[in-house]
């Protein structure tokens, strides 16, 4: 009885130490791979030097160096990419959007979050385009299937698959989703078509500057209008304080309540009694069309509260594109939001 | 010729008998296991003839399926079978140390602890360091979850349905936490966490397989040296008191091997649900009540649960990839209900 109660009590000791050991195999494995990634970005920028220093030595081969292989950084690392890509996949809405902004029609996009398959107002260009998934989780075997030269991806969304994306193809990833300008930026020196990517950004800036121009003038003494970006869920509200509508916004001149001025992406409104919070002079809403949002929506603006906001009072609520204004995240439809502005202020473009 | 078959250490501390047909069985599912291995290998975007795979897998390939057999497929149908057999055995423990057939990792609040890790990990880590160190998070958060829940249920000893009380308590502990995580932080952690909580074995890799194999292979093999205790147990605490089990330590070791495969498993797929529960309940319906026979056909079974479900995730909504848990939650919730009605009684 003694013998074996002292070798279960060994048992436990060894126990514990194996499952230490695995623990720690654990860290040194994640850490490993860190330091992996980081030797392998070390070994290319090498290769990178030396491949320099040849040049040097070989002026022709410089150039031709220079017009082919592009070596381009973005949030997962360096990727070098040969040439022009022509067969480009996107994984996310943002990048689906932008590469058909910038002329390109990709050769395999990812499901869009509503209106499924792709958003409306990109179907004209993207219904024949092959879905490789949801943004979330792509199937890496539709994307190998489609043979692509060139991934666009995100670090948030595609952070563990990076590895085996990079197999499939080079593969760039931006940092987040809704960023658009950056994307453009990204995509426009991934795909080696720079100069039309910069025609994009121009023609964006131009438009937001008559557009923010033309508000100033017809609003006067008014502007800058104080504006709430609203969101009704099935059972609470929301105030969108940043993010992609809140940023084109801003860019516009238009200011946001004291209140919002917060870093927190979202306010959640869970009680009809916060409804003061959403006081502004203008207010955007985008929501989902199901019953039950709807129901919360009539629930909400039936309040007396509702009544004493100074938009409803001055009548400037506005119902926008919840897939322009919110989910898709790109170029395009940015450019669709501030031609939805131009409309609601009887503007000319 | 006997019906049972016993094997035991020469000072007989470690023993166990095993019904012949027990090996009949496990012979078969292991056969099965290696069926639904091969058509996983074969199914998905493109479909790769099985004779084809077995040729790859024997080395007899051309090389032209090494890019989806060897990068994607393989790694993903291994770290299937691996999980769902961690979890299979983790739950056969559970059940047979409360001595209940509802108990599970998800019930005692393991799923929970670490779910609470990996969503901290996603709301506050993500980005600022490697994704690859999200196992490690839920790991730590499965086993602080479980030192709570056993020091709580401590007194003087500890019982089976204190241990399940508690252990609900402190999983809907841990859920409430979780959603107030999810409720505070932006869209993009949400989506994230909802696909880790619902468990998936997407994008797995050889590096995810590696470091789920030996929980495996030393946890399963050592829950087998528990076999005579184990059966003992079943009779009741007073029982195997009295037939000499120091029942507070066995019970210690056990809830711990139980923790360690639950938690490596949950920290590589994510909050895969109720195959920890059905994958036992199949397993005593074929292979009687020996727990030395109970643990590798709990394995065969929990593996084979989960391959399947992954390769219907994979492939029922083409091309979409749905994660495996909606799968598992889709078979289990059902069997979960029939188990309740079943022990209506009880």
């Amino acid at each position: 009885m003694f013998t074996t109660y002292s070798l279960r009590r060994k048992w436990s000791f060894s126990l514990l130490a194996i499952f230490l050991s695995l623990v720690l195999a654990l860290v040194g494995c994640g850490n490993q791979e860190a330091e992996g990634n980081e030797d392998a970005d070390q070994t290319e920028n090498n290769q990178e030097a030396e491949n320099n220093q040849e040049d040097e030595t070989n002026e022709e081969e410089q150039a031709a160096e220079t017009e082919n292989v592009r070596t381009i950084e973005h949030a997962m690392g360096t990727t070098e990419i040969d040439g022009t890509p022509e067969r480009i996949v996107t994984l996310y809405q943002g990048a689906n959007d932008a590469a058909i902004a910038l002329g390109v029609t990709p050769v395999g996009i990812v499901e869009s979050w509503i209106e499924q398959p792709v958003y409306k107002y990109l179907r004209d260009e993207l219904s024949e385009v092959p879905i490789v998934g949801l943004e979330t989780q792509p199937n890496l075997e539709e994307i190998a299937k489609l043979n692509p030269d060139l991934i666009i991806a995100s670090k948030l969304r595609h952070e563990e698959v990076y590895d085996q994306l990079s197999q499939i193809a080079p593969t760039v990833s931006h940092e987040t989703v809704f960023k658009y300008k950056e994307t453009v930026e990204l995509m426009g020196s991934a795909m080696n078509i720079e100069d039309k990517a910069d025609e994009v950004l121009s023609a964006w800036d131009e438009r937001v500057t008559d557009l923010s121009g033309k508000l100033e003038e017809k609003l006067g003494d008014q502007w800058p209008l104080n504006v709430s970006v609203l969101n009704f869920r099935e059972d609470h509200a929301r105030i969108y304080n940043t993010g992609f509508a809140g940023s084109i916004l801003d860019e516009l001149g238009f200011t946001r309540p004291e209140n919002q001025q917060i870093d927190d992406a979202v306010t959640m409104l869970n009680d009809k009694e916060s409804i003061t919070e959403m006081n502004a002079d203008v207010f955007y809403i985008f929501m989902d069309d199901s019953e039950a949002v709807q129901q919360t929506y009539e629930e909400w603006t039936n309040h007396p509260l509702w009544a004493d906001l100074d938009a409803v009072k001055a009548d400037q609520v506005y119902q926008v594109d919840l897939a322009t204004w919110n989910m898709a995240g790109g170029i395009l439809a940015a450019n669709l939001m501030l031609d939805d502005i131009y409309d609601r202020f009887d503007l000319e473009k | 010729m006997t019906k049972f078959i016993s094997v035991r250490s020469k000072s007989g501390s470690i023993s166990c008998q095993l019904n012949k047909k027990t090996l009949y069985i496990f012979t078969i599912l292991f056969l099965f296991s290696l069926l639904i291995f091969v058509i996983s290998l074969s199914v998905g975007s493109s479909h790769i003839h099985p004779l084809a795979v077995i040729k790859h897998l024997f080395g007899y390939g051309s090389g032209e399926y090494d890019f989806t057999i060897n990068t994607l497929r393989l790694p993903r149908v291994l770290l299937a079978f691996l999980v769902g057999s961690a979890l299979g055995v983790s739950g056969l423990i559970l059940q047979g140390i409360v001595r209940n057939p509802l108990a599970s990792p998800d019930i005692i609040g393991i799923t929970g602890g670490a779910s609470v890790g990996a969503v901290i990990f996603i709301v506050y880590f993500v980005g600022a360091i490697s994704i690859k160190l999200m196992p490690l998070a839920a790991l730590l958060g499965a086993t602080i979850v479980s030192i709570i829940v056993y020091s709580l249920s401590w007194k003087k000893g500890v019982t089976p349905i204190r241990l399940v009380l508690i252990g609900i308590g402190v999983a809907a502990a841990a859920n409430a936490i979780v959603t107030m995580f999810i409720v505070l932080s932006d869209t993009f952690a949400t989506t994230r966490a909802y696909l880790w909580l619902t468990g998936s074995l997407y994008g797995a890799n050889l590096q995810d397989v590696l470091s789920m194999l030996p929980w495996v292979l030393i946890f399963i093999p050592v829950s087998l040296l528990f076999s005579r205790t184990m059966d003992v147990k079943e009779l009741g605490d007073d029982v195997a008191l009295g037939l000499g089990v120091n029942v507070q330590l066995q019970r210690l070791l056990l809830l711990f091997i139980s923790v360690s495969l639950a938690g490596a498993a949950v920290a590589f797929a994510g909050g895969i649900g109720f195959v920890g529960l059905i994958a036992p309940h199949i397993a005593r319906m074929l292979a009687g009540r020996s727990f030395a026979g109970l643990v590798p056909t709990s394995a065969l079974i929990g593996g084979i649960i989960v391959m399947v479900a992954d390769i219907v995730a994979r492939t029922a909504f083409l091309p979409l990839d749905i994660p495996a848990g909606v799968f598992t939650s889709g078979i289990g919730a059902p069997f979960f209900i029939y188990l309740l009605y079943r022990n209506r009684n009880m």
